[in-house]
This record gives C-alpha cells, sequence and structure tokens, in this order.
C-alpha cells in the first residue's frame, strides 16, 4: 500500500517525535579542526626525508614518441628517481576491464596536452623542476582533433587505432516503440542543445604522498572518493598484493564526481617512493589540477520530442555526443547517466536514447556534479517550447509529466519513494511562479528545472558497506566504516546516526574511517550512495551492538531486551528513565562477563547485479532516486548580456534529511555550482587542445557577491529502504539549477537558449539575432546516429 | 641565490629566519614554521585559501615574499584559535554550518575577522565585498554569509550604541 504525502508526513511527524538526533541540526564533528587550521590535507603531510615528486607532461595534443633521454637529469645532484614508460611495462588504467586505455605513463604515443611523459624524485620542488627540464623527449607530432564533429569524421586521424571513428562508447537504450508513438503525437519537435566542458575547481588541488616499507608495502594518502578502489587499481598497476597497499584516511577539500577515478599521480608516486625507498609528495598545480585529472564532458544533444494535445510525453528519440578527451574514463558511465537521471525525472512511454562518447586529443573528461548540462537544460528548455505552443504553464507541464512514487522507470527501476510532485508544487507556490510568468517584466524571468539522481551505483568495485563499532569502558562508542568524507558531511553522518541509534551524544562516538588497512570495505563516495549504503551499515552495527547492551542490561534491569531503549548514555526500560543503568555500567559488565559490545552491520543495495552500462542497460539501477526541482528568478541587463540571479527556490525529496543544516549547505552549494557557475559562467575554452582557462583566474566561478538568495525547502518522503527513510542531499539540486537558470534566463529574453553556459557574450548574441517564433536561439547540426562498422 | 635574514612577529612570537629573496610568506609560514592552516589553493592570487593578516589586514600570503613581511606581525588560523575555545567567527563558522570541506575555511574566518575588527557592525554588502576574495566550491557562501552575521551580532556590544 502506498501512503498519501499526507500520510506520510504523519509517520514522519512521529517517527521524529522518537529521535533523539537524527532529523536536527547538530554542528558538524570535523567543523573544529577545520576552523583551527589542525585538519590535515595531504599536501600538508610531512614525513622524514621525503622527497618531492613532478611529472613531466606532453607540450602537444597528439604526438608519437620516438626516444626519451634521462640521462642528464640522473646526474642532477638532488635527484633520487626519473622514471618513463620504459619503468611500467605500459601498465594501463581503465575504469572497466574493457575501458583499460590510458597507458599510467606514456609509453608509444601522447593524447593530451598534459598527458604523463616522465615524473622524478628530488630533494626538492626546485630540484626536481630542474630535472624536468633535463629531460629530452623526442616528439613526432600527429595530428588532432579537438571536437566531436571532426573527431567522428570518416578521415579523421585515430586517437586509439582500435576505435574506429574515435568512438570510445556507444550506449543503446530503446524501450517501447518510439517511431510509433510519434505517428500518434499531437506535437513533436526537434531541437539540438549544445554545453561546453565545466570543471570542478575544487579548492585543494590534487596531491598524493606515497611512503614505502620495507615489508614491501606501500602507504598512500590523497583525495579520494574511494580508498578501496584506489588501492585495487594501485595493487593491479603496480602488480604488488593489495594486502600492501594502504589508503590512509585524510582530509579532503572537495570532490564533486571529479576524485572517483584513479589518476596516473598516485601510481607515479608509488614507484617514486618503491624506486627511492623514500616518502614522496607530488602536488599538482593548480593548473595540473584542471587538465591533468578530470573536467566535465562537453556535450551535444538532439531531443526529439512528442507530446499529446495536453503536452504529456508520449515519444522522445535523443542522441547525445559526449567529449571524452583523450581516454575512457568513467565514460559508459557518464555517456548513459544524463539519460538515466531524465528517465527517472520524467515519465517516458517510448524512449530512445543513443549515447556516444567520443575521443578527442583535448583533457579527459569524467563525471561531475552538474552532468549532462545540454541533456538536461535541452529537456526543460524544449518542454517550455512545448508547453508556449499548447497554451501550458511550465508548472502544469511537468506535473503532468512527473514521475509518481511505484512507477517504474523506463529501463526498470522501480520508484519506492519520489515526491517530485511536492517538489515542484511547494517552489512553484514558494516563489509565486505562475503569477510572475504570466506577468512578464521586460528583462525579468522566472524558469523552473526538475531532476532526479541516484543513490549509488557500481564504479568497478561492488559489495556495499560494512561497519563496525566496539565500545570503550566510559560507555563511548568507535565506529569503524569505509565511508570516505570529501567535505559533504560523511563523517558526521554516520557519527550521527551511530549516536542515535546507540543514545549517545556526537561527543562520545569516534569514528575511524576510510582506511584500507584499518575499516571496513565500503563501495566509495561517488554516486550519492554514502548516507543509503555507509549510513544503513551503521546504523544496522550500531542495531547489533545496542541489542547486546540491552541483552546484558536485561539481567541487571530484569526486563525483556525487547522492552529497553538506549538514550542519555543510559540504558532503560520504555516509559521508566529514572531507573535506567548507564551505558558505560553495561559496557563493563560485558567485559567481566568476557561478552565485549562487538557490533556489526552491513548493507548491500538491492540492485540488479545483471545490469551493465553498455551491454545489459536493464533492471534495477539503484535502489532509491532523489528528485528535486529548483526555480530561479533573473534580472537580465540587455545592454550588457550580464545575468543576475535574485531568488532561487530549490526543493528537494532527500527522503529524509538526517541532518537539515547539512542538507540545506548540499542544495545552497548545489546552486552555486550548478546554476550561477554553471550556467552562467563556467566553462572552459580551447585551443587546438589547449586550455585557455585552467586557472580560478580566468574560469569563472561565482564569488559571494554573485550569489542570490536561496530559499530552501526539504522535502521527506521516508524511503521505505533509506536510513530513516534517507537517500541523497543536493546532487538533484546542483542538476534542476542549471535547467531552472536556463529556463529564467529564457523567459526574460524571450529566447529558448540552446548553448550554454548562458555568458553575457552569448546572451547578447542571441538578443541581436532574436528569432521569430518558438525555436531555439541558434541552428547546431543534431547528433545523429553513427554508422560503426560491427567489431570482429 | 643567498639566503636573508627577516624579522617578524608570526602569532604573537618573534621569529627570525633566513629566507630566498623569492621566498613566498605563504612558503615560509607552511615550510619554516609549520603552520599547515595556511592553504595553498591557486598560487596566484586568485582563490583567498592562502589568506593571513599582516597586520591586521588580509594579505593572499602566495603574492607576499617573506621579505616584505619584515617587521610586521603576521596572524594565521592558528593563532587566531585562543588558549581556551574558538574566536566568535570560528564559533559562529561551526554552529552555522558554515564548513564543510574545510580548505577555504581558515582564510574566510581570518577575512571575516579582519572585517568585523574595523567595522563591527557590517551590512550584508560589506560582508560579500569583504569575502569576494575567497572562493568556496562547497557551500554556495549561504552559511558563511549567516556565520558572519551571528558573529557580527554576538560582537556587537548593545551598549556602544
Amino acid at each position: 500500500m502506498r501512503l498519501s504525502v499526507h500520510e506520510r508526513l504523519e509517520d514522519l511527524i512521529l517517527a521524529e517525535e522518537g529521535y533523539t538526533l537524527v532529523g536536527k541540526s547538530i554542528p558538524r564533528i570535523d567543523a573544529r579542526s577545520k576552523v583551527t587550521g589542525e585538519a590535515v590535507f595531504t599536501a600538508d603531510l610531512e614525513l622524514p626525508r621525503m622527497l618531492a615528486g613532478k611529472v613531466l607532461r606532453s607540450p602537444y595534443p597528439h604526438a608519437r614518441i620516438v626516444n626519451i633521454d634521462t640521462s642528464r637529469a640522473k646526474k642532477l645532484r638532488g635527484v633520487y628517481a626519473v622514471v618513463t614508460g620504459q619503468d611500467t611495462a605500459g601498465e594501463k588504467w581503465g575504469v572497466f576491464r574493457y575501458t583499460r586505455d590510458q597507458q599510467l605513463l606514456c609509453v608509444d604515443k601522447v593524447r593530451y596536452v598534459g598527458d604523463e611523459v616522465a615524473a622524478v624524485a628530488a630533494a626538492n620542488d626546485d630540484v626536481a623542476q630542474e630535472a624536468l627540464s633535463l629531460i629530452q623527449v623526442e616528439y613526432e607530432e600527429l595530428p588532432g582533433v579537438f571536437d566531436c564533429w571532426s573527431s567522428i569524421a570518416p578521415d579523421a586521424p585515430l586517437i586509439h587505432d582500435e576505435f574506429p571513428r574515435n568512438v570510445n562508447v556507444e550506449v543503446k537504450i530503446d524501450v517501447g516503440d518510439v517511431e510509433a508513438a510519434f505517428k500518434k503525437c499531437a506535437l513533436v519537435r526537434e531541437d539540438t542543445f549544445v554545453a561546453e566542458e565545466d570543471s570542478y575547481f575544487m579548492t585543494e588541488p590534487y596531491a598524493v604522498v606515497a611512503n614505502s616499507h620495507a615489508d614491501g608495502s606501500v602507504e598512500v594518502w590523497m583525495p579520494n572518493a574511494s580508498p578501496h578502489t584506489k588501492a585495487k587499481a594501485l595493487s593491479n598497476a603496480l602488480r604488488i598484493p593489495l594486502s600492501k597497499v594502504n589508503v590512509r584516511k585524510i582530509t579532503i577539500g572537495g570532490a564533486f564526481g571529479g576524485r572517483s577515478d584513479v589518476f596516473p599521480a598516485e601510481f607515479i608516486t608509488c614507484l617514486l617512493t618503491l624506486r627511492t625507498g623514500r616518502p614522496v609528495k607530488l602536488i599538482y598545480t593548480r593548473e595540473e589540477n584542471s587538465i591533468a585529472t578530470r573536467k566535465g564532458h562537453a556535450m551535444i544533444t538532439t531531443h526529439k520530442t512528442g507530446v499529446d494535445n495536453e503536452g504529456r510525453v508520449l515519444a522522445r528519440d535523443t542522441v547525445s555526443y559526449l567529449d571524452g578527451g583523450a581516454y575512457s574514463s568513467t565514460g559508459p558511465i557518464a555517456t548513459s547517466v544524463p539519460f538515466l537521471c531524465h528517465e527517472q525525472t520524467y515519465r517516458l512511454p517510448n524512449v530512445r536514447f543513443t549515447g556516444y562518447r567520443i575521443y578527442t586529443n583535448k583533457p579527459i573528461a569524467g563525471m561531475i556534479r552538474i552532468h549532462g548540462r545540454s541533456f538536461a537544460c535541452g529537456v526543460d528548455t524544449q518542454l517550455d517550447m512545448i508547453a508556449e505552443e499548447l497554451g501550458i504553464d511550465p508548472v502544469t507541464i511537468r506535473l503532468r509529466n512527473a514521475r509518481q512514487p511505484g512507477e517504474t522507470t523506463p529501463t526498470g527501476s522501480h520508484v519506492a519513494s519520489c515526491g517530485l510532485t511536492e517538489c515542484i508544487e511547494k517552489t512553484a507556490k514558494e516563489s509565486n511562479f505562475l503569477e510572475k510568468f504570466k506577468n512578464h517584466q521586460p528583462g525579468r524571468g522566472i524558469g523552473m528545472g526538475i531532476n532526479s539522481v541516484q543513490t549509488g551505483f557500481p564504479l568497478g568495485i561492488r559489495g556495499g558497506s560494512q561497519a563496525f563499532i566496539k565500545f570503550h569502558e566510559d560507555g563511548g562508542a568507535t565506529v569503524n566504516s569505509g565511508v570516505v568524507d570529501n567535505g559533504q558531511g560523511n563523517d558526521h553522518m554516520l557519527v550521527q546516526i551511530a549516536a542515535e541509534e546507540l543514545g549517545l551524544g556526537v561527543e562520545d562516538v569516534r569514528l575511524i574511517s576510510a582506511d584500507t588497512e584499518i575499516t571496513a570495505t565500503d563501495a566509495g563516495s561517488y554516486s550519492m550512495i554514502s548516507t543509503f549504503a555507509g549510513g544503513n551499515a551503521v546504523k544496522r552495527a550500531a542495531e547489533d551492538a545496542k541489542m547486546q547492551l540491552f541483552e546484558i542490561a536485561s539481567d541487571i534491569l530484569e526486563a525483556d531486551p525487547s522492552d529497553l531503549v538506549a538514550r542519555d548514555k543510559k540504558i532503560f526500560v520504555k516509559g521508566a528513565p529514572d531507573v535506567g543503568v548507564s551505558i558505560a555500567k553495561v559496557v563493563r559488565k560485558g567485559l567481566i562477563m568476557g561478552r565485549p559490545i562487538m557490533g556489526k552491520g552491513a548493507f548491500n543495495p538491492d540492485v540488479d547485479q545483471r545490469r551493465e552500462w553498455i551491454t545489459n542497460p536493464k533492471g534495477q539501477l539503484s535502489q532509491a532516486f532523489s528528485f528535486g526541482a529548483t526555480v530561479t528568478e533573473v534580472e537580465v541587463d540587455t545592454d550588457t548580456g550580464m545575468v543576475k540571479a535574485e531568488t532561487v527556490t530549490c526543493a528537494q525529496d532527500c527522503g529524509f534529511a538526517v541532518n537539515p543544516m547539512i542538507v540545506e549547505g548540499q542544495f545552497e552549494g548545489g546552486v552555486a555550482m550548478g546554476g550561477q557557475g554553471g550556467m552562467l559562467g563556467e566553462e572552459h575554452r580551447w585551443h587546438k587542445g589547449y586550455c585557455l582557462n585552467p586557472s580560478m583566474l580566468e574560469y569563472k566561478m561565482p564569488t559571494i557577491a554573485d550569489m542570490p538568495r536561496i530559499n530552501s525547502i526539504i522535502v521527506e518522503s521516508i524511503d521505505p529502504v533509506g536510513p530513516y527513510g534517507a537517500k541523497e542531499a543536493g546532487m538533484s539540486i546542483a542538476m534542476s539549477a542549471a535547467q531552472a537558470y536556463c529556463c529564467a534566463v529564457g523567459h526574460a529574453l524571450g529566447i529558448y537558449f540552446n548553448h550554454y553556459p548562458l555568458t553575457s557574450e552569448r546572451v547578447l548574441d542571441a538578443i541581436e539575432n532574436k528569432k521569430e517564433g518558438i525555436q531555439t536561439a541558434w541552428d547546431f547540426p543534431p547528433a545523429r546516429f553513427i554508422e560503426l562498422e560491427k567489431k570482429e | 641565490m643567498k639566503k636573508q635574514l627577516v624579522n617578524m612577529t608570526v602569532n604573537g612570537e618573534e621569529v627570525e629566519l633566513a629566507v630566498y629573496p623569492n621566498t613566498t610568506l605563504l612558503e615560509m609560514l607552511r615550510v619554516e614554521l609549520g603552520l599547515m592552516g595556511v592553504k595553498e589553493g591557486c598560487s596566484e592570487g586568485v582563490c583567498g585559501t592562502c589568506t593571513v593578516l599582516l597586520n591586521g589586514q588580509p594579505v593572499r600570503s602566495c603574492l607576499t615574499l617573506a621579505l616584505e613581511a619584515e617587521g610586521s606581525e603576521i596572524l594565521t588560523i592558528e593563532g587566531l584559535t585562543p588558549e581556551d575555545g574558538l574566536h566568535p567567527v570560528q564559533q559562529a563558522f561551526i554552529d552555522r554550518g558554515a564548513v564543510q570541506c574545510g580548505f577555504c575555511t581558515p582564510g574566510m574566518i581570518l577575512s571575516s575577522k579582519a572585517l568585523l575588527d574595523r567595522n563591527p557592525n557590517p551590512s550584508e554588502d560589506d560582508i560579500k565585498t569583504a569575502l569576494s576574495g575567497s572562493f568556496c566550491r562547497c557551500t554556495g557562501y549561504t552559511k558563511i554569509l549567516d556565520a558572519v552575521k551571528a558573529a557580527a551580532a554576538a560582537h556587537v556590544d548593545p551598549s556602544d550604541g
């Protein structure tokens, strides 16, 4: 039986009355060490005899390596090791077995400006830098390709010989009968949307410290989204047992999707420490962080959409080209996710998606927080165009197509909980959307975006999350979890949940996490899974520990364990808090009895393990999905093309807000990166494969002075499986914010924008060349099927 | 290049160090004095993570040479933290949820402190201007703004009129 929103709210109110900590805005446990500067980030690590590492990179976008001469560099005083591809046997990395295409140090070819060619370990940065200048590399330049269209041209040079037409990944999804459905539509339109690359610009530049030991083991510290994924990849590439690769916990300065993958940097740093027997620190410059980790994909998307006369989408046929850069990275995932978010958000009885990830001689593209701007903004812009043609308002057309709980997505994911309708209705009401939309003032606009994200999908490592809890004689506990915190507050989330279950304060719970030697396994903190899986694992471990406490306490209190409650560091019979026993006493009694409290818990999301990104894109993708709606109000200066966002109203169904203050922080950060930056200014610019703006000066991110007022609305659908009903926080706001900003600027000017981000140059160009009728601002060639020869 | 002696007060303590003429204040504070709360985010004076106070004024230590700081008083995040408890700005950042990854936090807090020292009752625009030299990629700045407002409110003694 499915509960109505009203019944769910009652359920929620009842549930909240029972909680002491979850659902409350408790300051983060890690905040103190961060406001005092004590928190140690990778570059802050100092070890005795530590050497400085540096990487020599390709100056060419595409070239054959003819010869590398390291002899002069090796002779320089203070140089301890120089490594090249000759030292690595051409070892390759790829997220999946079938995407292993990146040599960790290039052997035969370089494929982008920044590709790793050689590396040194030296006494200090200056000597390392000088050593790099003494390495002589002879290149034979090759013609390069720098955008999707020239890359798929039949006569284009191949970046990887085994990939015809430079098509790296092809995802094909076809559900229902699209062609037949188009014939029944009252209105069909096709439009093409283009977005340039966006980038993470996490404030902490990438850095790695590695230290080898006499037993053959290596310790590694680096910002990461999955210590276990990093350890596994390093074990494979270095050909040393997994048990000898120990990725350690470290404070991480932001990720946004950009720390999920494995990079040559950690492999190179490990190689250098193994060569020298001394710790090595490699700190990326800001420019290296931009070009030699990951960035977003540039993307061209053509949506052909058919609706009935009430605006219900009956069929959609979408083709996307993603500019993947030089290597696969998370290619199969990156190609699929824009579509998957979309099929979760909107009902689509008949849908076809063909996604191509295309190699170019540019830095490698990966997953990013607002993944697929051209796809998502295209969907909502086109929906607004259809609405105008049919005389429907943007809110109504979204409500008519919005995903409902209990439904199944086209590729077969059951959606157990979904508060999307509530998000749309609440943001529309709070922003007074319809009145502002209809009483349009020149230069002012309002727009709405809606989206949905997963709570976890596999990225080369499976097995969910596990946790352990031990108790101390003072009644405090230590939680052991593999979950990593990139800055979003995962550490706090785990502690807040454990403290809730155990009847302790957050100050009574210590945490050991994200260390591959010491902690339990966890898939990693990408794909919005950590609360859902890691939180559930800790909750179960705490429940297990609590039951052990209750069994011992039941003797002391002469009561049945099932009648006991843990709260305020005590255990007591329900309804009789005054006659309880302290948890500390129960723990000590357990120790005397030889029954120490040791809780364990595991959670593995119930997803279809047969599902595969390319070969089998059907079945349950993720066990739960979050949903969000954002409304943005803007004012556009038609003389300068500058957009001023005034107010943003965002609502997300996060399932349950374990910590509302942290959830709001995720919404607000999502608006800044997805909408304010992502739609108004953030893009990389290029000249023949050279990135023109790898620095924070030229890549335009929002500052505090740019930000609008943000009204955050938390919607709680109480997922049946998430911990306390929680799913994920903020990602569907980050994505829907981009769509909302885009639609708002369009509404202000009466222009349907189809090239993102909406920089002032583009806005001015669209104003000057404004078209009549319901058309997109610019005409781009549509993305079409690519005829590929069948692989043998 | 020869090292030269430089004298200054860092977090209330007088120091004399030998530095190269091209050593930045950032390098001196991190490498020579181990003050790792001073972060390096961009190395070109844009991100604000290396902000320290030089004679009470926020400066980008990545663009300031150590020798330029001769005779000055330097305050880093380590020196802001009192022996007992926290500075009101630090406490407000914790209480208001203004800290996420924490990499921008020391610079944000020091810029906020400098603002409140010269203007104990700043307007929202004053705060935005004072903090516009620091990037935060996590928070969207809303809770940072809230925190500085809260610290100002706690700071201002109503009897001051």
